[in-house]
């Protein structure tokens, strides 16, 4: 069996509008991240999650004027399993009266319908504050990481070209979440130090796709004039074609499986990842290489690449 | 191309290796299963009582499960530096309370090391620390230092402390470690009563013998509380104060604050016996408690005293429950450091529960000179700032015997005499964070992972087979290995799965056939090109090469970010993917490769064979 055999795109060509596109959805993000923000969960913004079980069915409704009329603060929601509910209210150090005071009143108005806590999640605001900046330090850690790998093993060019490549994905999630948070039930899309997750394992995943890209054309551009990179860079691509959509096929269905069956813990994370290699494998293709294309078409110069195939 | 005999001992080795260090994982498994198999209890136990060595053999080795996907709490607590400085610093004034009250305002909204919060504080003072601190000679510089000392050692105390606690209450495998300067990671799975832990976490044990003053002067000082609240502060301040704090609301009866000034907030809610012992119902107990610590209302109390609750109420014949209030002289005249050991028993009469105490002799002489000059009077025996008791001393005693009574439950005695016995920590300690994940949500996370992992694995190596044909056993093959490596190195290195740990896989499992499909669509090419399939698969592995060891690079990078940065139950991702991608390397490259040497000198591989 055999797909996207043989085949001959111009991936070059239509540069000007895949850029176009992009920008327009990260702008799109940006402007949804200035004025709608994003949805933090409790991991950076500090505060308590609790997740009630129920015996039998009960109507959410009910449930949020229970724990409204015993004076508890905040939301709550449909968790993604049968019969729980996710209440967020603020950081309590003290769990045991929290716990109480949700037990008490559960059990004083909704008698017959048993409940169990079976989850507490509680994070403190200087823990909160602590996460949020070890979020940002991987992640731009990892970016210098790869700029140096890849600089190291290519070159500069290819290198920033690849990081941009990454920006472009981590933003482009960033803006989903923004424009999609809390607009589904089954998936709140909040942003937690698993989404954080999720962004190193994508930023790893994209450059993966880029680099093996890289692989080919260094592969063929030895001794090539300038005047042949855009047929190079073009064959490059289609040959690797079969490759990055195969890998990401595969990883995709992996992660479906995850989003479908893993829970609800998981379903944030998993959602990012799939979006992050859709886009991951589309920026390698139409954002990456075209600008490491444009960026040698202005030098006009030949490039040198390091390394080079073991053979 | 040929098998290379270092490359098959290497392959045959880790797969002996990671099947030996998951076998006692199977054995447990199996077991574990037997023993759910016995028709009766009796049986299954004395099945267990036979095998009973050889299961907590292999419960030790065998693969752990995470905290979330067996239930347990995972919990962050911090020390108290500000408290634990303040009990260092001496000649105390308004001013140093002052900055001190500054610096745990600051302390609470950033990150900021404490010592130099109160360094900058007193600089913006200009003061020396060596006014409050250590001896008055030391420069600032030896003043920090020493703190910073204090503090590390504090937490050390803190750690052995809460791991005598949790030992003595019996927890298995409890895993206890320290983060920073100031804070303590606190992991326990399988807690059935999770409230009676955190009590048991949190308290800071701090015992102390205190004497009451004569009840008239309690009477006196409540009388010149209430009167200066009734003019200055409008109790609705108080009520808004309370609100702010986050507390649980519920407790305080909207009608107090209607209630006209004149009489004052606490004649409202306090009620005063025939005997002069003075009561507050308990729906006011948290107001009570927080006036009583509110600065305005301690100056109006007498040198060296304080108003405590009693941690019980009474109940009268109401039905309703009554807390006594108890005015004592500030300094302790013992404290808990003399105590040696503590029992929970029941008293004389039987009904009671409470917690002998036994002194060590230094105690024990003080105790018998303390009970001797105090004959007749009351001594309250305080915990946590908390009165449980204060009986009326009859005579002297000279043994170092004393007793806390006023104890609800056998639990809460038993919970005392832990505490007692592991003794104060250096400072109270906060819960800033908390993760806990009942048994039966456990349980369906594990169901969920399992799900998850055994679909993933299907779908993709249906998929291969599909469309690599031979070529894809190979892939599948290398698929089976890794995710055999990444569990025996879990189980090895007594690392635990988590659920996120499980979602790391399962990407792996998406990954690892990357190298391979490299390879393959390499080895396609070569053949489409007319090459021979032995030179085909070679070319292949040679070509594909860089671009594998890139991608790993990268990948096995960005996971080890996220473990160095990631906290918790990202660290469980972060490290399966790490093995996993350090693994594929290894399957990619050399495993597949040795296939295609064994198929290909059988001849059993042909072109038709990459499918």
């Amino acid at each position: 069996m055999k797909i996207l055999h043989k085949t001959d795109f111009d991936f070059l060509k239509y540069r000007k509008i895949t850029y176009g596109i992009s920008i327009a959805l990260l702008l799109a993000g940006m402007i949804s991240l200035v004025f709608k923000g994003l949805n933090y969960g409790i991991d950076f913004r500090g505060g308590s999650d609790v997740v009630v079980r129920f015996e039998k069915n009960v109507d959410v409704g009910s449930v949020r004027t229970v724990l409204k009329d015993a004076g508890i603060s905040g939301t709550l929601k449909q968790y993604g399993m049968d019969r729980s509910f996710l209440l967020s209210t603020v950081f309590s150090g003290e769990t045991n009266e929290l716990k109480a005071l949700i037990t008490n009143a559960l059990k004083d108005r909704l008698p017959d319908n048993e409940h169990e806590i079976v989850r507490i999640d509680s994070v403190g605001p200087s823990i909160a504050s602590d996460m949020k900046w070890s979020a940002l330090k991987a992640l731009f850690a990892a970016l210098a990481a790869i700029l140096l790998y890849v600089g190291i093993r290519f070159e500069l060019k290819f290198a920033t070209a690849g990081v941009i490549a990454i920006f472009h994905d981590v933003f482009f999630i960033l803006g989903m979440f923004s424009i999609l948070g809390g607009v589904f039930t089954f998936m709140p899309l909040e942003m937690d130090q698993s989404i954080i997750a999720a962004f190193l394992t994508v930023a790893g995943y994209s450059v993966t796709d880029t680099v093996v890209v890289y692989d080919r054309i260094r592969e063929r551009i030895r001794g090539r004039k300038p005047s042949e990179y855009e047929a190079i860079f073009n064959e490059s691509m289609n040959q690797t074609l079969t490759r990055t959509v195969i890998t990401s096929g595969t990883t995709m269905i992996t992660v479906l499986i995850l989003f479908i069956f893993a829970g609800p813990a998981i379903r944030g994370f998993a959602f990012a990842v799939f979006a992050g290699i859709l886009i991951g494998t589309y920026s390698s293709l139409f954002i990456a290489v075209p600008i490491v294309y444009d960026w040698l078409r202005l030098k006009k110069s030949a490039v040198k690449l390091r390394g080079g195939s073991a053979s | 191309m040929k098998n290379k005999p270092f490359n098959l001992f290497l392959i045959v080795l880790v797969t002996i290796v990671s099947l030996w260090s998951l076998w006692p994982t199977w054995r447990d498994y199996s077991l574990t299963r037997q023993i759910d198999r016995f028709a009766s209890a009796e049986d299954s136990l004395k099945f267990s009582l036979a095998h009973r060595e050889e299961i907590e053999n292999i419960r030790k080795k065998s693969l752990k499960l995470g905290l979330d996907l067996k239930g347990g709490m995972h919990l962050v607590m911090e020390v108290d530096q500000i408290d634990l400085f303040e009990q260092k610093a001496w000649n105390k004034d308004a001013k140093f309370d002052a900055i001190m009250a500054r610096v745990r305002q600051k302390a609470s909204s950033s990150d900021a090391s404490v010592i130099d919060l109160i360094v900058s504080e007193f600089r913006k003072e200009n003061i020396r620390l060596s006014r409050y601190f250590y001896d008055i000679r030391n420069t600032d510089r030896e003043i920090t230092d020493k703190l910073r000392k204090e503090s590390e050692d504090a937490l050390a105390r803190a750690r052995e402390i809460i791991r005598n606690r949790i030992d003595q209450y019996g927890v298995a495998e409890p895993v206890i470690t320290t983060q920073g300067s100031r804070r303590l990671i606190i992991e326990l799975a399988g807690i059935s009563d999770e409230n009676r832990v955190r009590n048991l976490l949190k308290g800071t044990a701090k015992l102390e013998f205190k004497l009451l003053r004569d009840p008239e002067v309690l009477l006196r000082v409540l009388d010149k509380v209430n009167s200066s609240l009734a003019v200055k502060q409008p109790l609705v301040a108080v009520i808004s104060d309370t609100a702010r704090t986050g507390l649980p609301v519920g407790q305080l009866q909207p009608a107090q604050a209607e209630k006209t000034p004149q009489t004052g907030p606490l004649t409202e809610v306090l009620t005063v016996m025939q005997n002069g012992s003075v009561y507050v119902p308990e729906d006011s107990k948290d107001f009570v408690a927080q006036l009583f610590r509110r600065n305005d209302v301690s100056a109006l109390i007498p040198q060296d005293s304080e108003l405590l609750l009693a941690a019980k109420p009474d109940q009268f014949e109401d039905g309703k429950n009554y807390y006594p209030v108890f005015l004592l002289r500030k300094t302790a005249e013992l404290t808990g450091g003399v105590i040696t050991e503590a029992k929970a028993t029941f008293s004389a009469e039987g009904a009671q529960p409470e917690v002998l105490m036994e002194m060590n002799s230094d105690g024990t002489a003080k105790w018998a000179r303390i009970t001797g000059a105090n004959i007749g009077k009351r001594i309250a025996i305080v915990l946590d700032g908390a009165v449980y008791s204060a009986p009326v001393v009859q005579s002297k005693i000279p043994n170092g015997n004393s007793v806390i009574n006023g104890i609800e439950s056998v639990e809460e005695a038993k919970d005392l005499e832990i505490v007692l016995k592991a003794g104060a920590l250096p400072a109270p300690v906060r819960i800033l964070e908390e993760r806990t994940v009942g048994p039966s949500l456990g349980a369906d996370y594990i169901r969920a992972g399992a799900v998850s992992l055994v679909s993933g694995f299907l779908a993709v190596t249906a998929f291969m087979l599909i469309y690599y044909r031979i070529a894809g056993f190979a892939a599948n093959a290398a698929v089976v290995l890794n995710i055999l490596i990444v569990l025996s190195v879990l189980a090895g290195f007594s690392a635990s799965l988590s659920l996120p740990g499980i979602a790391g896989i399962v990407l792996t499992i998406g990954m690892a056939v990357d190298a391979n499909v490299l390879i393959y669509e390499r080895i396609r090419e070569e053949l489409d090109e007319g090459k021979s399939v032995v030179t085909a698969v070679t070319a292949g592995y040679d070509k594909a090469f860089s671009s594998i060891l890139d991608s790993h690079v990268t990948t096995l990078a960005a996971a080890y970010l996220l473990y160095t940065f990631g906290i918790g139950p990202i660290q469980g991702f972060a490290v399966t993917l790490m093995i996993g991608t350090a693994a594929s390397l290894f399957t990619a490259i050399i495993v597949t490769k040795e296939i295609f040497g064994f198929m290909l000198s059988r001849n059993i591989l042909s072109a038709r064979s990459f499918g």
